[in-house]
């Protein structure tokens, strides 16, 4: 067997060690009723070589970013990676271990967790941040639930429909088999109303849980939301683009309890959703309710400055029924690659990377909108994305003629919003060009000799 | 530290200038809206990067550097061909919300590993989309709970025996069962008199590891299954352990309604020092309305994403799930076929109990001489004859001084002192027999010597009441530099 260790010799003797005589003996403890008694119906193994001839024809079959033009977004995005994200990361020392718990040997991880994990407070203006969760919509799940324990209150999650969708579906997945209520405020106008926000908040309220930018693009009035949410004795929590900290306030600062964010825009890539990383931050006084592995600083017993995961009675393999979730594996990769990616931006580089996807977006809303049948569905201000309402009502063949022109060039939000069963999403990150998104506004205005001019 | 390197005005990453028209940014932005400075990050040249977290690195071990033989985890080696698969742009570079017709290579792919990952677990409803283990058993047990909704049954109940993981009960809790814990037998397996007496009318899933986490198959497996099933009760099947029975026994065979892969251990996806992992499920046809949506479906030759699931529990998360996890999944099922996973599982079977038949002369194995894929040994003895306290840590640190990776400890917590083996099936036997030596005479050392290891690793012993009462968990400025 071309992958395995064991010589036929060795085989032997380890037999003969043990006192059997063929391995099947070994499997014997095993009732052979409950046996398989035929190969699995599964295909045949195939070589290294013939792996690889086999995946990539799979592969032709897609039409990855970078082949089309991605104007996708909807919490996920095609950002620029440095190299030294992906030199750092495939580091066999980083990605063929595990979760630390011979600290002696795993101060690499902890260490780099302990600066993710800093960079983390940094970003969003917060006290403590653990050392990730699966992705932005279960970390906006575990930050409800977190609320939910933090408040002591089981009565209801205020969640306005400009909200994720799916981290709305995911909440309420999790709820159906709680006590609490997911209370959503309709956002006709692309972003919160406060009189609505407030009638909606009660004091049996856990939280408000409120997106910036939101799932269209559009600025919340986050810190009026938090004034709400704190006055019923609820707590805010924020569900951030950390690309957009580059530019924008940051939610720590506006009064922000617990912080969520998407964390792949910062050095991963897009592979079809997942896996990605959920960052989750909060205030220092609600660090023993905070989900996840958590690394912490103290000294070994010669005094030596070292780090060891910590507060670990929060978690399951100590508490079992009573730990603050049940998560185990975590994203550890994606944090260590979110960590490269901010060592590597700095202020100045995330600066930059925030304001080219705001001056980008823009110019391409404004080029779209040149042609009469298309406009912005909500106004404002948007920072990355935005919603474009196609006169026509004709979404998904535009989008279909787009993609035979080499663009990914929006997400339809009929599925999500009947109401805007007529608008698509656009995302421009700083990877877009002037003449990528020329060529997407003629190509949207139906003159396919500008599409061309994508690949000049 | 890398905020110690930070140095104002240098930076690793340029971007490009803008090449769009230039407006004022205060016509972009309001200005309430904009911080006044970027966030404090630290300010580095490239090098500083790449030297810090490549120095890190080297703090680390890792199955790509030392054997690694931590029980329960499977740190198998992490086969490079499938690094390399999933790194092609054709995979790599797909948004999770283009349109199928741009993916049918890789729904092609997914929908393959949904009829692998069936016919493997004799389960054939299939859902790729939770994103760890743990993730998983909580999808599977609100599958449950909407299947008994469904039927309009009450049922508050989930039995965990007290060999189980962690996760089991915790992920119980969070569907909103009771968790009630079930007795194991001085040899480790299920007590049926404790079952029997535990089950009624309110209990609606039980959560068993089969092997369990002693390493040992319950024989009386089906058995329990029927005990359950009478009650009209599902089998949850935490399937931690399906690198001992790949192609060998099918837990839908057995008697399982449910359970949960764990691709990053069981198909080789490496464990990037905490995850990412995923966690797809597995039930049974009449659970199968009930699964997260969307699955992959196939029409002709067409592939789709199938949301079209009204009895569905929803999302448990946002996109489709660890792709890139299952891609080095798929890939590892192609490249050993039928009879290469079966014999995966045969000889991590045999190393482990090749490594328990040399072991157990000094380290007794308290629940017999034969184990599946991994062993649970016992330190207890080294309590007293060497006035050791805590003698499995001692050992576990004691190992890492000679190039070896610690075993898992004092888990289950079943066995006292547990030392758990679980060396898998790619470690030579010369790897096992010098690990096994290695633990032999670490044994025989003196307990001051163990007590204190390790003596050669960069920092030995950190304190960790000192981390959990004095808690700093991020950098500040003024912190002293050591």
């Amino acid at each position: 067997m071309a992958y395995l260790f064991n010589t036929p010799e060795d085989q032997r003797a380890m037999l003969e060690a043990i006192g059997v005589s063929s391995i099947a003996e070994l499997f014997e403890v095993i009732p052979a009723a409950l046996r398989l008694n035929r190969p699995l119906n599964i295909p045949p193994a195939l070589s290294e070589l013939e792996l690889s001839q086999h995946v990539q024809r799979l592969a032709t079959r897609n039409s990855p970013a970078g082949q089309s033009v991605c104007f996708l977004g909807g919490g996920s995005y095609d950002h620029f990676i440095p190299a030294v994200v992906d030199a750092v990361a495939s580091r066999g020392e980083f990605y063929t271990s595990y979760t630390p718990y011979q600290p002696e040997v795993s101060q690499g991880n902890l260490q780099a967790m302990f600066e993710y994990q800093t960079l983390i407070c940094q970003l969003t203006g917060l006290d403590v941040s653990n050392a990730s969760l699966y992705d932005g919509g279960s970390a906006a799940v575990e930050a409800v639930l977190m609320a939910l324990s933090v408040t002591r209150r089981s009565g209801k999650v205020v969640v306005p429909a400009s909200v994720h969708p799916e981290y709305r579906q995911a909440i309420a997945t999790y709820l159906a088999n709680l006590d609490a209520e997911l209370v959503t405020v309709g956002t006709p106008h692309g972003r919160v109303r406060l009189e609505e926000i407030e009638a909606a908040v009660d004091d049996q309220t856990a939280c408000v849980l409120i997106q910036q930018p939101n799932f269209f693009g559009c600025l919340e009035p986050l810190a009026e939301v938090g004034q709400i949410a704190h006055r019923a004795g609820a707590l805010l929590v924020a569900a951030v683009d950390p690309i957009s900290l580059g530019l924008l306030k940051r939610p720590g600062d506006q009064g922000a309890d617990i912080v969520v964010a998407e964390g792949q825009a910062l050095g991963t890539p897009l592979q079809f959703g997942g896996p990605y990383l959920g960052i989750m931050a909060c205030r220092e006084e609600f660090v023993r309710r905070l989900p996840g592995r958590i690394a912490g600083q103290t000294v070994d017993r010669r005094g030596r400055r070292c780090w060891v995961l910590t507060l670990q009675t929060r978690e399951q393999h100590i508490r079992r029924d009573k730990a603050t979730s049940n998560i185990c594996t975590n994203q550890g990769l994606f944090a260590l690659r979110a960590a490269v990616y901010l060592a590597a931006m700095g202020p100045a580089g995330l600066r930059e990377t925030a304001e080219l996807c705001l001056r980008k977006a823009h110019y391409a809303a404004e080029q779209i909108c040149r042609d009469e049948r298309y406009s912005l569905a909500h106004g404002g201000p948007f920072f990355k994305e935005f919603v474009v309402r196609d006169g026509q009502g004709r979404v998904e063949e535009l989008l279909a003629d787009a993609r035979q022109a080499g663009f990914h060039a929006g997400v339809p939000l009929g599925p999500w919003y009947p109401e805007l069963q007529d608008c698509f999403l656009v995302a421009v990150t700083e990877k877009r060009s002037k003449s990528e998104i020329d060529a997407l506004a003629g190509c949207l205005a139906g003159s396919p000799s500008d599409c061309t001019t994508v690949y000049a | 530290m890398l905020f110690d390197l930070s140095q104002p005005g240098r930076r690793a990453a340029r971007l490009p200038a803008s090449d769009v028209p230039h407006v004022e940014l205060n016509e972009l932005l309001p200005a309430e809206a904009r911080a006044e400075t970027p966030p404090p990050l630290p300010e580095l040249a490239e090098p500083d990067v790449i030297r810090h977290f490549t120095n890190l690195s080297t703090l680390n071990m890792s199955v790509d550097t030392h054997f690694y033989p931590l029980g329960s985890c499977t740190m198998k080696y992490n086969p490079k061909r499938n690094e390399r698969m999933a790194n092609l742009p054709g995979l790599l570079d797909l948004h999770p919300y283009q349109h199928e017709q741009s993916l049918q290579g890789l729904l092609e792919l997914l929908y393959e590993l949904q009829r692998y990952l069936g016919e493997i677990s004799g389960l054939p409803a299939v859902s790729l989309q939770p994103a760890a283990g743990a993730h998983g058993e909580l999808a599977a047990l609100m599958v449950a709970a909407a299947y008994y909704r469904d039927l309009g049954e009450q049922r508050t109940k989930v039995l965990t025996p007290d060999s189980a993981h962690g996760t089991n009960p915790a992920s119980a809790r969070m569907a909103g069962f009771d968790t009630v814990t079930i007795r194991s037998t001085p040899a480790g397996y299920v007590c049926l008199d404790d079952l029997r007496a535990k089950l009624d009318e309110q209990v609606a899933v039980l959560m068993i590891t089969n092997p369990n986490t002693l390493g040992l198959f319950d024989r009386q497996i089906a058995e329990i299954a029927d005990l359950v099933h009478e009650r009209g009760g599902l089998v949850y099947l935490d399937g931690a352990n399906m690198n001992a029975i790949l192609g060998i026994a099918r837990p839908g065979d057995f008697g399982a309604d449910m359970m949960h892969y764990n691709p990053h251990k069981t198909f080789s996806g490496p464990h990037g020092g905490g995850g990412p992992g995923a966690g797809p499920i597995c039930v049974t046809e009449k659970l199968d309305p009930f699964l997260p949506a969307p699955v992959v479906g196939r029409r002709d030759d067409d592939y789709f994403l199938d949301y079209d699931r009204p009895r569905s529990i929803g999302r448990v998360r946002t996109f489709f799930g660890n792709v890139g996890v299952l891609v080095r999944a798929y890939c590892y099922i192609r490249t050993y076929g039928p009879d290469g996973l079966r014999a995966v599982s045969e000889n991590a079977v045999l190393n482990a109990n090749y490594l328990l038949s040399r072991v157990k002369h000094f380290l007794p194995v308290p629940q017999g001489d034969r184990c599946m894929h991994e062993f649970v040994a016992s330190a207890e003895h080294l309590k007293k004859e060497k006035g050791l306290k805590q003698p499995a840590m001692d050992l576990a640190k004691r190992l890492l001084d000679y190039g070896f990776h610690a075993p898992t400890v004092y888990f289950p917590l079943t066995v006292h002192d547990a030392v758990m083996v679980e060396p898998t099936e790619t470690e030579s036997k010369q790897t096992l027999d010098a690990f096994a030596e290695t633990l032999f005479r670490v044994t025989g050392e003196a307990g001051e010597v163990l007590a204190e290891a390790p003596h050669s690793t960069l920092v030995s012993r950190p304190d960790e009441v000192r981390a959990a009462r004095q808690t700093v968990l991020r950098w500040t400025a003024e912190q002293p530099a050591s």
